[in-house]
């Protein structure tokens, strides 16, 4: 095991009951053609990713659920017979929405998609870290759900926000002098996958932003 | 620390690795024209031999640390690459109750597979990465950076993809399925097979006297396309010259590259393009002819295969070639008995996501 400390250079969250009603997407993406392909995912991960003025490097992005209105769209169409619609079947992989951020920003670095569960957000620090310390460069780590589908209440005991996302940009501390553990300060309600960089983001914004994280 | 490979197994529609590699050697094609996905349209398929999936991944693992130098996995990080998870299970409940009232969440999600080998294994870690057909290929990278910087000793990668209807319906609404085992690198090719598979390979820190270097790890992305590579190959150029730097070697030092070699129109040309510009004249084939592409679990299925390529001695012919529409590339038509030092391997996937990773012979 290793442990090093990092530095949060900036963060971003954001939370829904169901649809989060303004991304900016006009803004953050002009084009109208790519604009009408972004999944929800890769919406809330463009603002988070804006937010934390972050356009271009190392991404790890994480979701435990990912693509879930494509794939829901998908299984619809294999079940009722009809045409599945290649868009749907592009946007169903796991690394769309960071894929998206390559093409509006023409980023040709390296990005990692972590789905670990409730542990997802957790994972895709230690992900982000390592690619830090590897490179010496800033990293964007950020985690979303988007679980706002028809009929999710069947299956839904994890979240009160059916759309959320957390994300901070981050390199390594040059040392470790003032830095501590990262603390619980997820929101009640807020899915656990997202739960530790949420509680980094609340963390900076009480300006923690010196933090270990083990590889 | 140097990263070494230093047990594996697999589980594909060819058969375990040493039945995989038999198939290869001999071109002996594992797909089965298939129409239960699609009951009116056969579809060429690589498909297992199980009962259960993860009975199946079980048992793979369980050979892995059988025939290692470890006692059990309990200080082993486990990586998992998938790009489906548990997708098989939850279209079951679906397709049958209409609701989602059965399905369990925990159960659908990439993370089933390392929730399952954990609760087998009991190892000290487990991530998971989806990067669609670069899932377990990404794994190898982080595997190798962990143990360059001394964060673990031992690392076990996983990749693990089961067949289901979101993806072969899926591919067939691309346009990219083909009706026979694929062809790749032959002119006119129809297109690529989906298939399934297991593959466990143990990353270590130490070197043991039939160890596979796992020598350099590349990355990229295309910014091109969310599905159609870069046409000029410069994403593929990219993450094949990022492993090379990694791994302190000239495109002169290696002697095979296994490629991602699908048998789409797409990928092929673009591949083929990206092999000739770095490697020349180096032999280069596609493995997909015989185990299909088997998405996320393709990255550590064909990181064994170049594992056995460089011990055996023997680089993989290509399989199912018919007109060569590429000639500036070197496709061995029958297999090639000579030292192989290194060996390429390359994965690309959806998003124009590429990974590359090198491994080399240790004697």
């Amino acid at each position: 095991m290793r442990k090093v400390a990092i530095n949060i250079i900036s963060a971003a969250k954001i939370a829904a009951p169901t649809k989060i009603e303004d991304l900016e997407d006009k803004r953050i993406v002009p084009k109208m053609m790519l604009r009408r392909r972004l999944t929800r995912n890769a919406k809330i991960m463009l603002f988070i990713a804006d937010k934390c003025e972050f356009t271009g490097g190392k991404i790890v992005y994480g979701s435990a659920f990912g693509e879930l209105q494509s794939t829901v769209g998908i299984t619809d169409a294999i079940l009722n017979d009809t045409q599945i619609s290649p868009t749907l079947f592009q946007n169903s992989v796991y690394n769309s929405a960071p894929s998206y951020f390559s093409l509006l920003n023409v980023d040709k670095d390296e990005i990692i998609t972590i789905s670990s569960g409730m542990n997802t957000s957790l994972a895709a620090l230690k992900t982000a870290a390592l690619q830090a310390l590897v490179s010496g460069e800033r990293v964007l780590c950020v985690a979303t759900e988007c679980l706002d589908i028809a009929n999710i209440e069947q299956v839904n005991s994890c979240t009160s926000f059916l759309e959320a996302g957390a994300g901070v940009v981050l390199e390594i501390a040059e040392d470790e002098s003032g830095a501590v553990e990262i603390e619980d300060l997820n929101e009640e309600g807020v899915i656990d996958s997202l739960r530790d960089l949420v509680s980094l983001v609340n963390m900076s914004a009480k300006g923690s932003r010196k933090v270990f994280i083990t590889l | 620390m140097k990263a070494y490979i230093n047990s594996y197994e697999s589980s594909s529609c060819a058969g375990n690795t040493q039945e995989l590699m038999n198939a290869i050697y001999e071109k002996k094609s594992g797909i089965s024209i298939d129409t239960s996905y699609m009951s009116n349209t056969p579809v060429g398929l690589g498909k297992m031999s199980y009962e259960n999936f993860f009975d199946e991944m079980n048992a793979v693992v369980q050979t892995v640390l059988d025939n290692s130098n470890l006692d059990n996995f309990n200080n082993t990080l486990l990586i998992v690459g998938s790009s489906v998870g548990g997708m098989a299970q939850s279209e079951e409940h679906y397709f049958r109750d209409k609701d989602y009232k059965r399905i369990d969440p925990n159960k659908h999600a990439i993370s089933v597979i390392g929730d399952s080998l954990q609760s087998a294994f009991n190892f000290a870690d487990v991530r998971a990465i989806s990067t669609a057909c670069t899932s377990s290929a990404n794994a190898f990278l982080l595997a190798k950076r962990l143990i360059n910087v001394e964060a673990y000793e031992n690392i076990l990668v996983v990749g693990a993809d089961a067949l289901c209807y979101t993806t072969v319906c899926g591919f067939y609404a691309l346009s990219v399925l083909s009706s026979k085992p694929c062809t790749p690198f032959t002119e006119g090719r129809e297109g690529m097979n989906v298939a399934e598979a297991v593959a466990a390979v143990l990353v270590q820190d130490k070197q043991l006297d039939d160890s596979i270097e796992l020598c350099g790890v590349g990355a990229s992305s295309d910014a091109y396309h969310m599905t159609n590579p870069d046409p000029e190959a410069l994403g593929a150029i990219a993450s094949m010259s990022k492993a090379l730097q990694d791994a302190e070697l000239n495109a002169s030092d290696i002697d095979y590259v296994n490629a991602h070699g699908t048998g789409t129109q797409a990928n092929d040309k673009v591949e083929g393009l990206g092999v000739e510009t770095l490697f020349g004249d180096v032999y280069v084939s596609s493995t997909k002819a015989i185990t299909g592409h088997t998405l996320g679990a393709a990255g550590a299925l064909e990181a064994i295969i170049s594992c056995e390529t460089i011990k055996q001695g023997v680089i993989p012919p290509q399989a199912s070639l018919g007109k060569v529409e590429n000639e500036n590339i070197n496709l061995p038509l029958e297999a090639i008995k000579q030292d192989v030092k290194y060996v390429v391997s390359n994965s690309f996937a959806f998003g124009g996501n590429n990974t590359s990773v090198i491994f080399g012979g240790t004697k």
